[in-house]
């Protein structure tokens, strides 16, 4: 009924004009540089050679997928880290959540406390880390070496194995956090005539877990994991600070291979295709994510 | 008459004090006065090292230097797109030399102005093999070297000279302990001293040290060619083929492959600062790198080893009896004047009085600039041969390198070549890829770098390298790498 | 879906005291796991800042010294010396603040449209929660190139200007959110009165929904200091930001220059330990309110 006498008063141009600053700043800014970069993607521009360039059509995204091995090698990289990171960061996240949804004092200001890690930046949160993981004076092999746990030098970059290891325990660190406030607002938004309900059939703590708590949350866990995840396929500040991509190229994400391709061998029609090939990555993952979530739903149901 | 006199003594002591203010106002106007000029260098060091010239350059010319620090990883890249983009906020540029074919056309040439301004570089004083690869570009002198890197050997005296080392390692080797002249020699010592207390203590040393980073230009690619060319390699044949993947290539990569356990763990991530520490600190007996360790060696405030140091040529390989050295020259860093620059000519004056051989020994002597010497009266200097404890022994060993040094190759895209090469050898040494394998990447690698150059061209520069390392002896001996003891 | 057990209705003794002892053993691992989080989390932090005020030889000291013997700000004084760092830091103000008002007031009024007559519909609505989803390298190859070509790069103008943009998808998100929970009777009844619509958002509207722009700001400060990837490509001498500065203690060793490496990383997160605590209560809220309310 408002919205009529709404409709009535308004002014037809009213709403494109609140809109209209941000839409050409989103166009001129955004979209056009999109479009020129897949422009870009189909010539051969390389700053290095010179300003000219040519029509290739799609064989810049053909050579990433066929001959390029360090880039096909920096998707599965990115996948080896963001498998764990997720799980761990889900895991702890909902336990620290639970822990923090429970009536305890100065609730606010330990979530506060908790949450600081997550709004550092990436490039601060690896360079904190890189300083404990010195080899020589860096705080955990002090702390090692002091409880008597290492011998002389740990390297916990020596292998890419351990490498992999410093960025996913770097990344939980920074992005748990996060995690955990999606989640905690879930538990809040949970009623608790449901685990009232619960207790009176005389379900124990562990049980109204599973049935009430779980199911409510599920929601809330996939929009996390999915924004965790597109998140870490952008993977860049923290390899760039932590290990620049090694020991070799072990460590080197999709992003932080691009960024390599582009600004350092400043082959720019060619980075422009891989950027557009993780877009399109993140799309197909975002969908097949989708998918399941509709699939399980639909069975649920 | 007394008032006459009073008059001209009057105007006499006036015009002495008009002369003396004059005069020594006029001195005190410095030439270039409130000009400050813009410089960019790759490492927090290079800047230090500038910061030692800044009061004599102001003293003498008003001129300030503000410098930025672009780091070494992102470097070339950086710099090269402002260049190639047409324009630079720099007006003084530091560079590695092997990328000056990418450089060089960016530079104001020199000669111009050293007409002009009469300036001197004192060129006859530069050290020929330097002379030869960090002045011009295309025959026309564009820079000045400001930091002579090559590589020598440098060894643990203590390990070397302990009795009960030299009888375990003829024990178990059948020869003398001495400091290593082969590679294989090398590999023996770096085997025996891994993993005990080769100083007496009952600490836990390493075998040797290196650096196998791939970041900046690549370390771990100038590990491999001094065993590489010793062998026998070369980087490309007459037709641009990479040869970096041949037998001598296989062999180097080989050795240094079995070799890893003998080195620190972390090994892979060093740069040239760590290994040098660990040297300093007793921690490893042998290390081949830059010239700027024999400062950081003689350096009592953080060395251990100060008087118990040794130097001497990179090793080689023995080829029919002959010892072949090959270590390599990794020309550190030119200074050159942006062509782009708006103050061109307070910056040659800067570049000249860097450059000067006294403001230059300055910068080359300190041990916390890591610059190297490049110029004979560097080398000959008596403060210098005296600052630290066989200081000596060091200038010689470096001048005796000179002939025997192997450059990077110094063609457009160097540093696209040496970063791929030195990416391939760090994952082969990370076990992520078997030796040939990795050889393969890194040739296939340079074959999509030259056809993207355009093959005439890379092949037209190459050929001249090709011909003055023939000259100085260099050439492609695939047989060596099986023969070689 | 209820679970019904057969057990007695009433609880009898042993079992009601088993289960205060339950009650009490979780209220202890709650707290201890808190304490182990709290430390987890914060413990970096607080190495990072002694070490930075570690005035002597004590970060090569072994044993580990761990509170400073000798306190001093010399690092510091060389980060803003040496280094530049006041002036990079004055940088990272003044980018962040200037993104973030930007961006609020480009935002809001598309954040009004949306809400209020559902501007753009469906397709809106995906666009910018597709432009939420851009990786950074995407844009940047070609704002790189652009920039160049109309001499942005190195400009606080073409870094605001980019952040301000980059930004607004999600700041568009959030206002939307807590618009819609935002009566239009107030505004009607502003509007009656005879003020314009725009008046009315301003007037009205805003000093209401104060709380929820206020994250917003914050958030949008908070992302633009910390952003990395743009600022590394589109800087220079003259706008390098704190994220930057941190980049030149990667080369050369970490350990020679340790002092100004630690003060660098205290100054750059400041503005998280700021925001986190001025957004202690919203935190949560805030995320609810604008987040996964879908």
């Amino acid at each position: 009924m408002r919205l009529f006498a709404l409709a009535r008063s308004r002014k037809q141009w009213e709403p494109f004009a609140f809109a209209s600053p941000s839409l050409f700043l989103i166009a001129v800014v955004i979209l056009f540089p999109l479009a020129y970069a897949f422009y870009l993607s189909l010539l051969n521009f390389d700053l290095s050679v010179g300003p000219e360039a040519e029509f290739v059509g799609a064989r810049n995204y053909v050579e990433a997928l066929v001959r390029d091995g360090r880039f096909l090698g920096s998707v599965w990289n990115t996948a080896v880290i963001i498998a764990p990171s997720l799980v761990l960061e889900l895991l702890l996240g909902l336990g620290i959540a639970l822990l923090l949804n429970r009536n305890i004092r100065g609730r606010p200001i330990v979530t506060a406390l908790i949450a600081i890690p997550a709004m550092v930046s990436p490039v601060m949160a690896a360079m904190a880390w890189r300083m404990l993981f010195g080899v020589k004076f860096g705080a955990i092999n002090n702390l090692g070496r002091q409880l008597g746990l290492i011998d002389v030098y740990f390297d916990w970059f020596a292998t890419p194995f351990l490498a992999i290891l410093a960025v996913v325990l770097v990344e939980v660190w920074h992005n748990t956090p996060f995690m955990m406030l999606v989640l905690l607002a879930g538990l809040q938004s949970i009623p608790q005539e449901l685990y009232d309900a619960a207790k009176a059939d005389g379900a124990s703590p562990w049980q109204s877990f599973w049935s009430v708590t779980l199911p409510l949350l599920k929601f809330t866990m996939a929009v996390g994991i999915m924004i965790r995840m597109i998140d870490l396929t952008k993977l860049f500040g923290l390899i760039f600070i932590l290990t620049y991509g090694g020991p070799g190229g072990s460590t080197e994400t999709v992003a932080f291979n691009t960024y390599l391709v582009g600004f350092k061998d400043f082959r720019m029609s060619y980075a422009s295709a891989l950027s557009y090939l993780i877009v399109g990555g993140v799309l197909v993952l975002t969908l097949v994510f989708m998918w399941i979530q509709r699939h399980r739903e639909a069975r649920a149901a | 008459m007394r008032r006459l006199a009073s008059i001209t003594v009057a105007a006499l002591v006036l015009m002495a004090v008009i002369w003396h203010v004059g005069g020594a106002g006029a001195q005190a106007k410095r030439p270039y006065e409130g000009t400050t000029i813009r410089a960019v260098v790759n490492a927090e060091y290079v800047k230090y090292s500038l910061s030692l010239v800044e009061k004599d350059l102001y003293d003498k010319l008003g001129i300030k230097i503000e410098t930025e620090v672009i780091p070494a990883d992102a470097f070339v890249a950086k710099t090269l797109l402002e260049f190639n983009g047409g324009g630079s906020p720099w007006d003084l540029v530091m560079f590695g030399p092997s990328n000056m074919p990418d450089y060089g056309r960016h530079f104001e040439p020199l000669e111009p102005w050293i007409q002009k301004l009469k300036l001197d570089f004192q060129l006859d004083d530069i050290v020929p093999v330097f002379a030869k690869v960090m002045l011009r570009h295309q025959g026309k002198l564009v820079s000045m070297p400001y930091d002579g890197d090559i590589h020598i050997m440098y060894w643990n005296k203590v390990a070397f000279e302990r009795p009960e080392n030299r009888t375990k390692f003829k024990a178990k080797y059948g020869y003398d302990l001495k400091p290593p002249k082969t590679w294989r020699q090398w590999d023996d010592a770096a085997e025996f001293f891994s993993g005990w207390g080769w100083d007496g203590s009952d600490k836990k040393l390493f075998g040797a040290g290196a650096s196998y980073k791939p970041s900046g230009s690549g370390y771990s690619y100038h590990w491999w060619r001094a065993r590489f060319f010793a062998y026998g390699g070369n980087y490309f044949d007459a037709n641009m083929k990479p040869l970096i993947n041949s037998a001598p290539g296989l062999r180097a990569l080989e050795e240094m492959v079995k070799t890893m356990p003998y080195y620190p763990p972390g090994v892979l991530l060093f740069e040239s600062e760590e290994p040098k520490t660990m040297l300093v600190k007793g921690e490893v007996p042998l290390l081949h790198s830059w010239t700027s360790t024999g400062k950081r060696v003689g350096n009592p405030a953080e060395s251990v080893i100060a008087g118990k140091a040794g130097f001497g040529l990179v090793p080689g390989a023995e080829i029919d009896g002959k010892t072949i050295h090959r270590p390599p020259i990794t020309p550190g860093r030119g200074m050159a004047v942006s062509k782009y620059s708006k103050q061109k000519e307070a910056t040659m004056k800067v570049l000249e009085f860097i450059s000067l051989p006294d403001q230059s020994l300055k910068i080359v002597m300190d041990p916390k600039t890591i610059m190297d010497p490049w110029r004979v009266s560097h080398l000959r200097n008596e403060k210098f041969r005296k600052a630290f404890p066989d200081a000596d022994k060091y200038l010689d060993a470096i001048e005796q390198s000179f002939p025997l040094l192997v450059p990077d190759p110094v063609i457009p895209a160097a540093d696209e070549y040496q970063r791929k090469l030195s990416f391939e050898i760090t994952e082969a040494l990370a076990k992520r890829k078997s030796p040939k394998d990795a050889l393969d990447t890194a040739a296939k690698e340079w074959d999509k770098i030259t056809e993207r150059r355009g093959l005439e061209k890379q092949k037209a520069a190459w050929g001249e390298k090709l011909h003055e390392m023939k000259s100085i002896g260099i050439e492609f001996h695939p047989e060596w790498a099986a023969k070689a003891k | 879906m209820s679970v019904t057990l057969d057990r007695p209705a009433t609880l009898t003794m042993r079992s009601a005291a088993r289960h205060r002892l339950w009650r009490g053993v979780a209220q202890v691992a709650t707290y201890l796991g808190l304490a182990a989080a709290l430390v987890f989390f914060l413990g970096p932090f607080f190495w990072i800042v002694t070490t930075s005020l570690k005035g002597n030889e004590d970060f090569f000291a072994y044993p580990p010294v761990w509170i400073p013997s000798d306190p001093s700000l010399k690092h510091y004084t060389g980060l803003f010396t040496r280094s530049s760092g006041l002036r990079y830091f004055g940088n990272s103000l003044i980018i962040s603040t200037l993104s973030m008002l930007a961006a609020l007031v480009v935002s809001l009024p598309t954040a009004y449209s949306i809400a209020r007559w559902r501007f753009g519909g469906g397709f809106l609505s995906t666009l910018l929660l597709v432009l939420r989803m851009l990786p950074a390298i995407a844009l940047i190859i070609p704002i790189y190139l652009m920039y160049k070509a109309f001499g942005l790069t190195n400009s606080y103008f073409g870094l605001v200007m980019l952040y301000t943009v980059v930004y607004i998808p999600f700041a568009v998100w959030l206002l939307v959110g807590f618009l819609r929970d935002f009566p239009v009777e107030i505004e009607e009844a502003a509007m009656i009165d005879g003020c314009s619509r725009l008046r009315a958002l301003i007037a009205v509207v805003v000093p209401i929904i104060a709380p929820g722009m206020a994250v917003v700001a914050l958030f949008a400060f908070i992302a633009t200091w910390n952003e990395f990837l743009f600022a590394i490509v589109l800087t220079g001498i003259e706008t390098k930001t704190m994220m930057v500065l941190v980049t030149s203690f990667t080369t050369g060793g970490t350990d020679q220059f340790y002092g100004e490496a630690t003060a660098s990383v205290v100054l750059g997160v400041l503005p998280a330990f700021a925001v986190a605590f001025m957004l202690q209560r919203y935190l949560v809220k805030g995320l609810a309110l604008g987040g996964t309310k879908g």
